[in-house]
């Protein structure tokens, strides 16, 4: 036989949790745990009477809840069933390309590759470019055509 | 569960299968059985001056998205869930603490509990039991926000664990273990330890 519970024991019973037998027993013949426990209860107790105080009049809100309702609920969406198992295979399909891509390795360039350009050649044909007084892209097509756009307006 | 409520959840799932087809009378059933519920719920989140507008809108929404209740679990807790995420939302949009701070702060009140433990009884009596109230509602505000809600939940909302743990989404082991420490805490700050 216990001689009082334990602090434990007090605060399960305020909560009301699962007691063990000797407990329930325990609080069954000890007035003064029994008291630990009442006086916190009390005091809840007392708290949600200040709360139920602070409540509306039900019939009232009842009343300007239906008129809120609107006629009919909204129609249950139907399940697409095959939505979830598609997701599925194209997550595991991206997850599979991402893997492969991480498990090849990068392919390896030679440094010889490069250098095989032709890069004399190339600047040795930018060069005669240069030289040549005339850029072709710039060279007026028509000299009539072009004295149509300045004088066009003026005259 | 307490088998007066599984007759409860019995008649709850007669009345839906009515209101999904439409049934105002079956809702309106529906709503004297579990506005005072949801009233408290939303009490505890939003606070007095918005819990019946948060109970109201609650509710209709409940009545809208009927047709999605599915009798997973007990109506009374997908009312439950719809009411929290009411007023989430709502706490959300006024960006505010997730529990609102009630309007009396309570000042320091130790050993409160050791005071009313002779009866309460009386105009003095009830006067301490009112600083002990007030007590009681300041600690509430030091708890974890998880610790607050699950007590509230239970003691305020009145719900069963295994119903705190469906509406939350947690394992009833948590709820009992978040409940013991903060039943645990307030008694501890209210005094009743000598």
């Amino acid at each position: 036989m216990k001689s009082h519970l334990e602090e434990h024991e007090i605060t399960a019973a305020v909560a009301g949790l699962e007691l063990e037998a000797a407990v329930e027993q325990h609080l069954g013949s000890c007035v003064s745990c029994r008291r630990q426990v009442f006086a916190m209860r009390e005091v809840i107790d007392a708290r949600l009477e200040d709360l139920e105080a602070e409540a509306p009049d039900w019939e009232r809100q009842r009343q300007e809840i239906m008129l809120q309702l609107p006629a009919t609920p909204m129609a249950r969406p139907k399940r697409r069933l095959w939505t979830r198992p598609l997701l599925a295979v194209a997550a595991v399909l991206v997850a599979a390309i991402g893997l492969r891509a991480l498990w090849e390795p990068a392919p390896v360039v030679d440094p010889g590759v490069v250098s095989e350009l032709p890069v004399e050649q190339i600047l040795a044909e930018v060069d005669a470019m240069l030289a040549d007084d005339s850029i072709p892209g710039f060279e007026l097509l028509d000299q009539g055509m072009d004295d149509a756009i300045f004088d066009n307006g003026t005259s | 569960m307490d088998p007066s409520r599984i007759d409860l959840s019995q008649a709850d799932d007669a009345l839906v299968l009515r209101a999904q087809n439409g049934d105002h009378d079956a809702f309106g059933e529906l709503v004297n059985r579990h506005q005072r519920r949801v009233w408290m719920v939303c009490r505890q989140y939003v606070g007095a001056g918005e819990a019946d507008a948060s109970a109201q809108d609650s509710l209709v929404k409940a009545f809208t998205r009927i047709g999605d209740f599915d009798r997973r679990a007990a109506f009374s807790t997908w009312l439950t869930r719809i009411a929290i995420n009411t007023c989430l939302d709502e706490l959300r949009r006024r960006r505010r603490e997730a529990i609102v701070d009630d309007e009396s702060d309570g000042d320091e009140a130790p050993n409160r509990l050791d005071l009313l433990q002779d009866g309460a009884a009386g105009p003095e009596g009830r006067s301490m039991q009112k600083q002990a109230v007030a007590s009681l509602l300041a600690q509430e505000k030091e708890l974890p926000p998880r610790q607050r809600e699950i007590f509230r939940l239970r003691f305020y909302a009145e719900m069963e664990l295994e119903e705190i743990a469906s509406t939350l989404d947690v394992h009833v082991g948590t709820v009992k273990t978040q409940l013991h420490r903060a039943v645990h805490k307030l008694r501890e700050e209210l005094g009743a330890y000598r």
